[in-house]
């Protein structure tokens, strides 16, 4: 009996814990505590984009306390493995606990789709730092996440004909070969990528193919490829598969460009596939080392390691809703206003300001080549 | 269609006997655990992806080789690869000792019932990837380029290549020892006694805790092999890819008859060849489709597989 006052004690505990529920530290009684969370997958097969984007949110609420005495910020982390499924169950929670101020995310498109009925419920402010799917700003689409959901991220269907571009650059009659991991991310981008092929001057689609993304024996694909005889390979899916599959690319003899969008945008990528990267081509967003390296220094002396993906997005998004504190919306109702209304600089020096479907004006996809194991940026993609 | 099939047959052919061998290996862990206990060894899933990280770790932390670095030439080549593949062998048979000391001893001497293991095997195999996502802090891991990929030659229009060819030979030699392990040593035919009645063969003198731990560290063995030639090939892992690969040679297992040695070999290497068969013609996304409508077919005309016969039974 006591055993069990004592284990559901814990699980209270710890969930008051998770969701922010436990009173104002006594010791600090001076400073307010203000809450916002971060959403994304923090554990799972995909938990290395979350935990980066939450670093960046982390971060961006340290610099701010340091330069905002008098303010407690707290970072709520909500799990939802990136798995719709997970989401609706961590959604509700998160939805009634009303000291929750804004949320950094959710990370991914489908997460994003089945938590939203209980944000929109309880007027909850979300900025996703790399939800892209394009019907979550649609609202003629189911999946209208308006008026709570915004994004400090380009849309995919300005990235697909981004990376079709950039992909074909210097390819001259560039036979093409699409294919995509099957996810929710890679299909759409996948479309989108063909129709800006169709824009770009002398290039064909040769083939394509659907890969699950736990693929890693990718022999029928090359063999199409070799096939097709494609001069340009692009991949819509994520960086861990693109490394495994570029090394069977290359060792089966193929030469063709190989191009990936924003999903094989990670450093890791000619990490893991060693010389087998070199040059392929990817679109993707700037990390904070490309804004400057004293800021990636920084955040490396404060964080213990380095930014990853999204760290840009994730840093921006945090910051609306801390200046946001700061202008003293400390009501679910005034943030949601306050983020509707916004307008200021991203940390990249473009202007952010939502339009009324909660998307950004801007969302330029850049460049990288990747050269002697490093992903370089060349550029935005024009 | 059928283009790319003509066209490169014989180099799909090639990456589906390698992948068919991989999967004959993984699946005698399976078989060999279910011959003798009659019950699924979840875990082997994990045991093989604890497999591969010793062949990792092998070249990468204590030979150090680096993504960059120059491939091993030689002597050098073979002593590093047999460093990388016994220890593999090691981890992962160890791991199966492990798993049957935690998950299936104690259950089993209090004389509890079949689900109670399954459970503590599906149990132990979550804990076993979440402590390997822990590890490796959620990420892909890349394994240095040991075994230059050299093309020893051309065939029929397709290239044959080193790591190929030594994962169907080297793999095959594996298969046949243990094979010729259970068959002919005194362990394999106490094995055998087991899988075929178990408490006669207590009767009989035979250790069953030495049999059940000895069956489930050839397994381990075979499946940490079958690690090592995954990494010789694609060069990658990560914690979640027992899954798939344990799904796909559970299914071997079950194809070819599950609790058969043989059966095992020929469903690996059935069901890698149907697997880049079926992506070669219908597209990827076709591939596990077909895999399982063919399965359900054989099922249906043979309910006990392709070879339905048991360990119990099994002829050289």
């Amino acid at each position: 009996m006591n055993k069990k006052i004592k284990g559901s004690l814990a699980i209270v505990t710890a969930a008051a814990v998770a969701f922010g529920i436990a009173s104002v530290p006594t010791a600090s009684a001076a400073a307010k505590t203000y809450t916002i969370a971060y959403q994304g997958p923090l554990s799972g097969g995909e938990a290395s984009t979350g935990i980066d984007e939450q670093n960046a949110v982390k971060y961006a609420a340290k610099l701010f306390m340091a330069a905002n005495k008098g303010y407690t910020i707290k970072v709520v982390s909500v799990d939802d493995q990136g798995d719709p499924a997970v989401a609706s169950t961590v959604a509700p929670g998160v939805g009634a606990n009303k000291n929750i101020l804004g949320v950094v995310g959710p990370a991914y498109s489908g997460a994003t789709i089945a938590s939203l009925p209980y944000y929109k419920a309880g007027s909850l402010a979300l900025i996703s730092p790399s939800a892209t799917r394009v019907s979550l700003t649609d609202p003629k689409s189911p999946d209208f996440g308006g008026p709570v959901f915004h994004r400090v991220v380009g849309k995919d269907d300005l990235q697909g004909p981004a990376l079709a571009k950039y992909a074909t650059a210097g390819v001259s009659n560039a036979k093409v070969f699409v294919f995509d991991d099957q996810s929710a991310y890679a299909v759409p981008l996948r479309g989108f990528v063909e129709n800006g092929l169709k824009k770009v001057a002398g290039a064909t689609l040769v083939g394509g193919d659907s890969v699950p993304n736990t693929t890693t024996d990718f022999s029928p694909t090359v063999a199409k490829i070799k096939t097709s005889g494609a001069t340009v390979v692009i991949y819509t899916g994520y960086y861990s598969q693109a490394a495994v599959f570029i090394k069977q690319l290359r060792d089966s003899g193929s030469t063709a460009v190989f191009a990936g969008g924003d999903g094989v945008f990670n450093q890791e990528f000619p990490k893991l596939a060693g010389a087998a990267a070199e040059g392929s081509k990817v679109t993707g967003v700037g990390g904070l080392a490309g804004i400057s390296s004293k800021l990636e220094a920084d955040f490396k002396a404060k964080m213990g390691v380095s930014s990853g993906v999204y760290s840009v997005e994730a840093f921006d998004a945090a910051n609306i809703f801390l200046s946001g504190i700061k202008a003293g919306k400390t009501t679910r109702e005034a943030m949601l206003k306050y983020v509707n209304a916004y307008s200021g600089k991203s940390i990249s020096g473009n202007t952010i300001k939502f339009d009324k479907n909660g998307d950004i004006s801007y969302g330029l996809f850049a460049g990288f080549t990747s050269k002697n194991g490093v992903l370089v940026n060349t550029g935005i993609v024009k | 269609m059928f283009a790319v099939l003509i066209d490169q047959f014989w180099s799909l052919t090639i990456a589906g006997i390698a992948l068919g061998f991989i999967y004959v290996l993984i699946s005698l862990g399976y078989t060999m655990v279910y011959g003798v206990l009659r019950m699924i060894n979840f875990a082997n899933s994990e045991i093989f992806m604890w497999g591969t990280f010793g062949t990792v770790i092998t070249s990468r932390d204590i030979f150090h080789y680096t993504q960059t670095s120059e491939p091993a030439k030689g002597f050098k080549l073979i002593f590093v690869l047999l460093c990388s593949l016994l220890m593999s062998m090691a981890v992962a048979g160890l791991t199966a000792v492990f798993v049957e000391f935690v998950a299936y001893r104690r259950l089993r001497m209090k004389g509890t019932n079949r689900l109670a293991t399954l459970i503590s095997a599906i149990g132990i195999s979550i804990a076993l990837q979440e402590v390997m996502r822990l590890l490796t802090s959620s990420r892909p891991v890349g394994s240095p380029r040991v075994l230059e990929k050299i093309i020893l030659t051309e065939m029929w229009g397709a290239n044959v290549r080193l790591d190929t060819v030594i994962t169907i030979i080297a793999a095959a030699i594996i298969f046949f020892i243990l094979e010729r392990f259970i068959k002919l040593s005194r362990m394999g035919k106490a094995i055998r006694a087991v899988s075929q009645n178990e408490d006669a063969a207590k009767l009989m003198g035979v250790n069953l805790n030495r049999v059940i731990t000895t069956t489930f560290l050839v397994g381990g063995l075979a499946t940490g092999a079958a690690g090592f030639f995954y990494i010789t090939v694609f060069e990658y892992t990560k914690f979640n890819i027992g899954f798939t690969m344990g799904m796909a040679a559970f299914t071997a297992a079950v194809l070819g008859g599950i609790g058969n040695i043989r059966g095992a070999f020929f469903g690996g290497l059935t069901l890698g060849l149907l697997e880049v068969y079926a992506s070669a013609v219908l597209g990827t996304q076709w591939k596990a489709v077909t895999v399982f409508i063919v399965l359900v077919l054989v099922l249906l005309f043979k309910p006990n597989g392709l070879f339905g016969e048991a360990v119990q039974t099994t002829r050289a």
